[in-house]
């Protein structure tokens, strides 16, 4: 019963849900300090190449995965810069970072001595449990089949989750985003930290695309995100910025990316750009939904000063 | 011992900033440029030549540039004309897509025999209808429920995408070629294409200069732009006023989908002659913003912009035969953006250098002198 | 370091701790865009005192408590503590020293708890948020200072009343021994004043210091030890509360040039003249969507000047916006002349003959990123010469500009320049301009003259004369008394959303007349005033 298709697409949706879910902890981490950065597509391929060579070189999984991690890092701190030092609007900044490292990921994988889209995936991204687990009934290959970067991802949640509620520095964070002038005067470094939680989010960014060319795709091919990194962008507000939600999320829409083939393999015919849109036209409705109703919009809680700079003697 | 730097506001930089930053902004964009090709291995002497033959060097290469900038223009309109209302619409990409969709559809649809003027007006129109409508999607929530606009049309974005990918890949509809094995969209037929000037530079280059030169005007010299401008710079001011702020959302949305879908009907029709959503989904929509930025949302500073990241687009090609990738044209675009921006900031504001207020110093004076 | 400590005698501290100076200011300079905030500001604070800090909008309070709070620094000056010299270079610098601050506009995340606002930012924290701890602890200073708030609850659910009970203990939980209250009771009830100046005396025994900013006479003289006294930015003195009277603070606070005398002009009688300006029982919500203004009635008849004084928050802006259009009205009706006007859009309201100089200048009054020629036509755009058919006419607008610039004596302009580079007292001439050349039969002004320099003051009252003398009516909201009783021809009192008291210049009785400002007194039927929220 465990190649059964119901089976099958749960444990694929976890695994094409994974990278999304890494990007859009990330993303999560950065809204809450009221810096939005639509880059998450550019700093997915960004990581992604990234990522790939460094398990080429390597063969060390976590050495590829924090690599592309860094990847994301340096190309967050670019909209970092822009957006919170230089004040430059952060949705032309985002954007920029997707023109940016699409072309630069792609350029960087084709040329050179020995271009990755020759290279094979040179990195081992198996199953960590025993056997004897895995193989149990539906729950074995759900729950106890997957490779540790997915367990990894439910203890980041975890983490985060925790992180955003029970800690001071969450706290502060929270503050930062909602209110960035009375964090300023509780004295909270703002431009601080909305720079270290732009730059985890860019980490969380990379991770994700160097997990999705080295585990998911096994491959790295040109532009291969297909929209990963703008699904987590909009996860990140169908979650409402929390993080249990968005491992939920993730691993919905993680099955949509992966239903057209179960379905066609189940041999029902639904056009798969029609699943492909799904996430989209939900995020869509959601967010009118929500808006149609104040109060509403108030629990859902994007924080209050997403997307604008603070400056303090703004007078 | 500290330095402090902060940033105060200039009141009005000089002339010589105002020209000298944004070309130090673009050399240092080359410059940067320059050294990720010397890593890849690559000569950047040789690159930018390539660049400079392919793009501006004779007839052939100059209407390349300007083939690619012509959607460039009507996209950075679309941007600069809802951004000049802090109205972010970012869905430019999706409004494109259906502006095409309804373009070729009408060009396939209507009798091929129609007069060529009335086949592209057909076109042009239907395309910036539908933009329209497909932007309204997100101005009407917008303008009742104050609905986050960036959210909503970067979503129809990609409901456009998908939509478009089916109409060729997912089924043969009526946009698809059925005769042929690989999904490939039907020929429009020769009355709707859109006459060229020289080379393949079609006269979409004419209407898109005539948008600029229009909506320049119209937001300097009407009535209707100057109340956009002043929503955009102060809605209270334009409350105040008796201007009507919903109302205006839609229509600046309505008006910058309509741009956005007549770069999509000029693109099918001057271009690619068919319905053809890989070559359509290259990111024009979100380039025509970064244009309009680097514009800084004026209307006629968005030809010379466009014109300029056409002529890096332009030389794609011939890069790849010195063996380098054409992705690196989008790398480029992208710099000069950043550095661009950048710039702006320091056009704008000077940073102050100063040691931190004198109380340090004093300080030690101080309890020197207790001594 | 330990050598200056004294030596720990009981008596000898208590004794010493009346009267000595721990906090000092000198030669304070502050300038905002060259404009002088602070110039050459002398400051002192003694451990357990309640120091007022007096002086008119713009005399430089904010910036001088700014200062001291660690958000602004001083271009020069230094700032001691208990003798040494301090460099407050942030809020947090500030804490650390013992300084606190409340804002008038609160610095609370409304998002968190009352508990959460109070740890956050505190360094020496640990990891984990222990949210019970912190409750315990507040509970107990909030008891020992009669500070009552729920830790647990959110900030958005509290009273303004309570916020500020909350910014308060924020302070005390860190420790704040100098404690700077920035007008705190501009956004209190009456009962809420009473309250807090309970708390401010409690906390001035447990030796912490308050520094009061007020530009109530009635609070500085009632609840302070010194009083210092601040005047276009400078020090216009410092006394002892018990040393002192109003009107010599009053002298110091407005400079004895500009005193106000009560009832100055001989009344005047409109009961013959037409009413240009008709208001009935109107009632609006607030932003917080409350009752703001609860059943207001008045009216204007031409050449009237009536003036409305109030302590502002008391529903004075709501009931301009409500007249001006800019803000619907929940009940009562608004006639311009003989036309209803309750429901027409500001647009309509301004052709039906209405005026409005809003308080706001910068952000309402006009668009601070367009030009001032464009500014100067912020209402007649749409009209002939300015344009034809939707086409604007650049020269048409720029003889207009040319025009009013000349007529108003706005100084500073030129062609094409953002009005945002402007001076306060030129936009407001800017505005002034644009709205008494349009054919109009009411005036309606707010704080016109607030912030402004003597002669920018003079030139706007006026105006605000001439419009009565062309037989126009003026509303002229205030919260500068002595400007409501030089200009006006009736003087109505605004407390609570309701008209409470109305006076004529014969019948005028400024003591009476302030405390039906301050709530102290309800003049008008009091039943259903504190019922309302």
């Amino acid at each position: 019963m465990n190649d059964t298709v119901l089976v099958l697409s749960i444990v694929s949706a976890v695994v094409a849900g994974t990278p999304i879910l890494f990007a859009a902890l990330g993303e999560i981490l950065a809204e809450r300090s009221g810096v939005m950065n639509l880059g998450v597509e550019g700093m997915m391929l960004i990581g992604g190449v990234t990522g790939f060579w460094a398990g080429v070189q390597t063969g060390n999984l976590g050495i590829a995965l924090v690599a592309g991690g860094l990847a994301g890092v340096v190309f967050s701190a670019i909209h970092a810069l822009l957006a919170i030092s230089l004040r430059v609007n952060q949705i032309v900044s985002g954007l920029a970072l997707v023109i940016v490292g699409n072309g630069l990921s792609s350029f960087w994988g084709s040329t050179g001595d020995d271009p990755l889209i020759q290279s094979f995936n040179g990195v081992q991204v198996d199953p960590i449990l025993p056997e004897a687990l895995r193989d149990l009934p539906a729950v074995g290959p759900i729950l106890f089949g997957h490779d540790i970067v997915v367990y990894l991802s439910w203890l980041i949640v975890a983490a985060a989750g925790y992180f955003l509620y029970r800690t001071n520095a969450g706290l502060s964070l929270r503050a930062v985003g909602e209110d960035p002038a009375a964090a300023d005067a509780a004295g909270l470094s703002v431009t601080g930290i909305r720079y270290l939680f732009t730059l985890i989010g860019g980490f969380g960014a990379g991770v994700g695309g160097a997990y999705l060319a080295l585990a998911v795709l096994g491959t790295w091919q040109a532009g291969m995100t297909a929209g990963a990194g703008w699904i987590a962008v909009a996860l990140v507000i169908l979650a409402g910025w929390r993080p249990w939600l968005a491992l939920l999320a993730s691993y919905v829409f993680g099955a949509l990316r992966t239903l057209g083939f179960t379905l066609q393999i189940a041999g029902v015919d639904v056009p798969s750009d029609f699943l492909s849109m799904i996430p989209f036209v939900v995020t869509f409705l959601v967010v009118v939904i929500v808006s149609a109703n104040p109060e509403r919009a108030r629990r859902v809680g994007a924080p209050a000063s997403l997307g604008e700079p603070y400056s303090r003697e703004a007078r | 011992m500290s330095v402090r730097i902060s940033v105060e506001p200039r009141a009005r930089p000089a002339v010589a900033l105002r020209l000298g930053v944004p070309v130090a902004s673009l050399l240092a964009a080359a410059a940067v440029g320059g050294v990720v090709i010397l890593i890849s291995g690559n000569s950047a002497i040789e690159a930018y030549r390539t660049i400079l033959d392919s793009s501006i060097n004779g007839v052939r290469p100059i209407t390349r540039t300007l083939v690619l900038a012509t959607p460039l223009i009507l996209t950075g309109l679309a941007a600069a004309v809802a951004f000049r209302m802090k109205v972010w619409n970012i869905g430019a990409e999706g409004q494109l897509y259906m502006g095409a969709i309804v373009a070729s559809g009408l060009a396939l649809w209507l009798p091929a025999g129609l007069p060529k003027v009335l086949m592209l007006a057909a076109m042009v129109v239907g395309g910036a209808v539908m933009g329209a409508l497909w932007a309204g999607v997100a101005a009407v929530p917008k303008a009742y429920f104050n609905t986050n606009e960036v959210i909503t049309t970067l979503m129809l974005n990609f409901v456009a995408l998908y939509f478009m990918n089916y109409l060729i890949f997912g089924t043969v509809s009526f946009w698809r070629d059925p005769g042929r094995n690989y999904p490939q969209g039907k020929l429009i037929p020769d009355a709707a294409e859109l006459p060229v000037i020289s080379h393949r530079l079609h006269y979409g280059l004419v209407i898109a200069l005539a948008a600029a030169l229009v909506l320049w005007w119209s937001l300097r010299g009407t009535t209707w732009g100057f109340e956009l401008r002043t929503i955009g710079d102060s809605p209270s001011a334009s409350r105040y006023a008796g201007m009507s702020v919903s109302g205006k959302i839609v229509s600046v949305l309505a008006l910058s989908g309509a741009l956005a879908g007549m770069a999509g009907a000029i693109e099918v029709s001057g271009v690619l002659k068919t319905l053809d959503p890989r070559a359509l989904a290259t990111e024009m929509g979100f380039t025509g913003i970064v244009v309009a930025a680097v514009a800084r949302l004026n209307a006629l500073g968005v030809v010379p912009v466009a014109v300029l990241l056409g002529a890096v687009a332009a030389s794609g090609a011939k890069l790849q035969t010195i063996g380098l990738d054409a992705e690196i044209v989008f790398l480029l675009q992208g710099l000069i953006f950043l550095f661009v921006a950048s710039g702006e900031f320091f056009l704008s504001n000077r940073l102050v250098l100063s040691s931190r207020s004198a109380p340090e110093p004093q300080l030690a004076a101080t309890e020197a002198s207790h001594e | 370091m330990t050598a200056g400590r004294p030596p720990p005698s009981i008596t000898v501290r208590a004794l010493a701790s009346v009267g000595e100076t721990i906090l000092e200011v000198r030669d304070l300079n502050k300038s905002f865009y060259g404009v002088a905030a602070n110039d050459r500001v002398n400051f002192d604070l003694r451990a357990g005192e309640v120091h007022g800090l007096l002086g008119e909008n713009g005399a430089g309070k904010s910036t001088l408590c700014s200062v001291l709070a660690g958000l602004y620094r001083p271009d020069s000056g230094e700032v001691r503590l208990d003798g040494q010299q301090v460099g407050l270079r942030s809020p947090h610098d500030a804490a650390e020293h013992g300084i606190g601050m409340v804002y008038q506009h609160f610095r609370l995340v409304p998002s968190l708890t009352v508990a959460e606002n109070l740890v956050l930012g505190l360094k020496d924290q640990g990891v984990r948020l222990t949210l019970r701890a912190v409750e315990t602890r507040v509970s107990q200073i909030a008891e020992e200072y009669g500070l009552s708030v729920h830790p647990s609850a959110y900030v958005w659910q509290l009273s303004v009343g309570e916020q500020q009970r909350v910014e308060i203990l924020k302070q005390l939980y860190r420790g704040a021994r100098i404690l700077i209250l920035d007008e705190p009771t501009a956004v209190l009830a009456p009962q809420e004043c009473d309250k807090l100046f309970e708390v401010v005396r409690h906390m001035a025994d447990q030796d912490h210091s308050v520094v009061l900013v007020s530009h109530k006479m009635e609070e500085i003289l009632g609840h302070t030890d010194r009083v210092t006294v601040l005047r276009g930015g400078r020090n216009a003195g410092t006394v002892d509360t018990a040393d002192t009277t109003a009107s010599q603070l009053a002298t110091m606070m407005i400079g004895a040039e500009h005193m106000p005398e009560a009832g100055r002009h001989t009344p005047r009688r409109f009961d013959d003249a037409e009413a240009v300006l008709t208001v009935s029982d109107l009632k609006v919500t607030g932003d917080r969507g409350t009752p703001a203004v609860n059943g207001a009635s008045l009216e204007v008849r031409r050449g009237q000047i009536v003036g409305i004084a109030g302590v502002a928050g008391n529903g004075q802006r709501e009931f301009q916006e409500a007249i001006a259009g800019l803000r619907t009205v929940t009940g009562g009706s608004v006639r311009l002349l003989d036309r209803d006007i309750t429901a027409a859009r500001p647009r309509r309201r301004s052709q039906a003959g209405l005026a409005y100089v809003p308080e706001d200048r910068l952000g309402t009054g006009l668009a601070s990123g367009l030009t001032i020629e464009e500014n100067l036509v912020l209402k007649s755009y749409r009209e002939r010469p300015h344009s034809r058919l939707g086409v604007l006419s650049s020269s048409a607008i720029a003889a207009t500009a040319r025009e009013l610039v000349e007529d108003f004596d706005v100084r500073g302009a030129r062609r094409g320049m953002a009005v945002s580079l402007m001076s306060g007292g030129n936009l407001q001439r800017a505005i002034l301009a644009r709205e008494l050349t349009r054919p109009h039969d009411v005036l309606l002004a707010a704080s016109p003259t607030r912030g402004l320099d003597v002669a920018a003051t003079a030139a706007v009252r006026g105006h605000i004369r001439a419009e009565s003398e062309a037989g126009r009516g003026v509303l002229l909201f205030s919260e500068d008394l002595a400007e409501i009783t030089e200009l006006s021809d009736s003087i109505l009192v605004m407390a609570r959303g309701r008209i409470v008291g109305s006076y004529t210049p014969d019948t005028l009785d400024i003591e009476e007349l302030g405390l039906l400002m301050t709530g102290a007194r309800d003049h008008a039927d009091s039943s259903g005033v504190a019922a309302g929220g």
